[in-house]
C-alpha cells in the first residue's frame, strides 16, 4: 500500500514541475524555431521574439495584420525594405521613434551583417 | 682625467670638451643634413600646416566613409570583385567587425568598418618597394600598381599599415584598390564601383580638387569630427571616417 501511494506521489511531482517547462509561457519563448534571420534584400537582419514579447504585447500586435505566421515568409515581399518601414510598414509600425526606436537609428540591433550571420551559424546554431 | 676626485671635473677639462664639441659640430653644418627621407617629405614636415587641407592632384580623388551606416552587408566586396576580377581568395577591401560592448540588447550587435586602400599622400607601400612596381600617380594621387615590374616580394604587403593589399596568383603581383580607374574612371565613370554598391550611403567617393564638389562640402562641415585609420603611421591617407 505503501509502496503503490509513493508512486502516486512520485509521477504527480514529476508532471507538476515537467509541465510548466513543457508549456511555453509568453516572456522568454523563441516563437519560429529560434532567432529569425533574413538574408533578402540584404544580408543578414535578425529578429528575436523574446525582445518583442512581453506586457506591452502579445501575438495579435504583429500577427497577422503585419506579418504572417511563418518565420522567414515576409523577406519573400518585395516592399520588405527601409523605405518601407519609413513609410509605417512592416517593422516600422512601431519602430518609428514614439512607440520603439525609429529604423534610422541603431542599425547595428538588427544588421547583424554577413559576418554577424556567420558567427551565428557556427557558435548559436551549430549548424556548421 | 687626472684630478684625484673621480667626480669634479676641472674647468680645463670642460673648456677642452666644449671646443671638442664644437669643432664636431662644424663640420655638419658646413656640409648638408643627413636624412634617411627624401629632402621636399622633410621640407614638407618643417612647414607642417600647409601640408594638411591642400588637394594637389587634379583631380584629387578621396573616400568618405561613414562608418555608423556600414551594415556588412557586403555587396562593396562583391561589387568590386566583380568589377576587378578579384579573385576568392583575396579581396581589395574588407569590413573589419567587433562585438560592441555594454549593451543590454543582444549579444549579436556588432559594429562595422569598411577599409581599402586610403590612397595615402605619403604611402609606406611605394617607399619599400624595391622595383617601383607601385607608385603614386602625378596626376591623380592614385597610388597605381604595374604588375609587369612585381616581384612579389610583399614588401609592400607588409608595409602596407591597412593590410589593403593582397598577392594575386593570376597576375603573378600584388592586386590592390586604385578606385577603379582602371575599369572605370578611365573610362569616363565618376563613381567607384563599391560606392555605387553601398545600399546605406556609407561611402562616398570624389574629387577634392573642385570645392563645389558635394564631397568638399560633406568633409568640409564645421564642427565635424574627420578620423583616419592609423594616423601614427604618417601615411597622411586620403579615406576619411565620418560620424553619422
Amino acid at each position: 500500500m505503501r509502496m503503490m501511494i509513493s508512486r502516486k506521489l512520485f509521477f504527480l511531482f514529476s508532471i507538476l514541475t515537467v509541465l510548466p517547462g513543457i508549456v511555453p509561457t509568453a516572456l522568454g519563448q523563441e516563437y519560429g524555431g529560434g532567432p529569425i534571420v533574413f538574408i533578402k534584400p540584404v544580408r543578414a537582419v535578425i529578429f528575436e521574439h523574446r525582445y518583442h514579447l512581453g506586457k506591452n504585447f502579445d501575438c495579435q500586435s504583429c500577427h497577422p495584420d503585419l506579418f504572417e505566421k511563418k518565420a522567414g515568409a515576409v523577406e519573400e515581399k518585395d516592399d520588405f525594405t527601409m523605405e518601407s518601414f519609413n513609410q509605417g510598414r512592416y517593422c516600422g509600425k512601431c519602430h518609428n521613434g514614439t512607440i520603439a526606436f525609429s529604423v534610422n537609428t541603431k542599425c547595428n540591433w538588427c544588421h547583424i551583417g554577413v559576418q554577424g550571420h556567420k558567427h551565428l551559424e557556427e557558435y548559436e546554431l551549430g549548424l556548421k | 682625467m687626472k684630478s684625484g676626485n673621480s667626480r669634479a671635473v676641472s674647468l680645463e677639462e670642460r673648456r677642452r670638451f666644449l671646443l671638442l664639441g664644437l669643432k664636431i659640430t662644424g663640420v655638419f653644418v658646413g656640409g648638408s643634413v643627413l636624412s634617411l627621407v627624401p629632402a621636399p617629405e622633410v621640407r614638407s614636415e618643417l612647414l607642417g600646416a600647409s601640408v594638411v587641407g591642400t588637394y594637389p592632384y587634379q583631380p584629387h580623388y578621396a573616400m568618405l566613409i561613414y562608418k555608423d551606416r556600414c551594415i556588412d552587408c557586403e555587396r562593396c566586396i562583391e561589387a568590386c570583385r566583380q568589377t576587378n576580377n578579384v579573385p576568392s581568395y583575396g579581396s581589395r577591401n574588407t569590413i573589419l567587425t567587433r562585438k560592441k560592448s555594454g549593451i543590454a540588447a543582444s549579444k549579436m550587435i556588432r559594429e562595422f568598418l569598411p577599409v581599402l586602400c586610403n590612397q595615402c599622400n605619403r604611402p609606406p607601400c611605394v617607399r619599400v618597394c624595391p622595383t617601383k612596381a607601385t607608385y603614386k600617380d602625378k596626376k591623380n594621387g592614385i597610388v597605381m600598381m604595374n604588375e609587369s615590374l612585381c616581384i612579389g616580394c610583399k614588401a609592400c604587403m607588409t608595409a602596407c599599415p591597412y593590410n589593403a593589399r593582397y598577392y594575386n596568383r593570376e597576375l603573378q603581383a600584388v592586386d590592390k584598390c586604385d578606385f577603379c580607374y582602371r575599369k572605370r574612371l578611365q573610362n569616363g565613370d565618376t563613381n567607384t564601383a563599391c560606392a555605387e554598391a553601398c545600399p546605406a550611403g556609407a561611402l562616398f567617393f570624389g574629387d577634392l580638387s573642385k570645392h563645389e564638389n558635394e564631397i568638399y562640402t560633406l568633409l568640409h562641415k564645421p564642427e565635424q569630427t574627420i578620423l583616419v585609420l592609423r594616423p601614427e603611421s604618417g601615411s597622411m591617407p586620403n579615406v576619411f571616417y565620418l560620424q553619422g
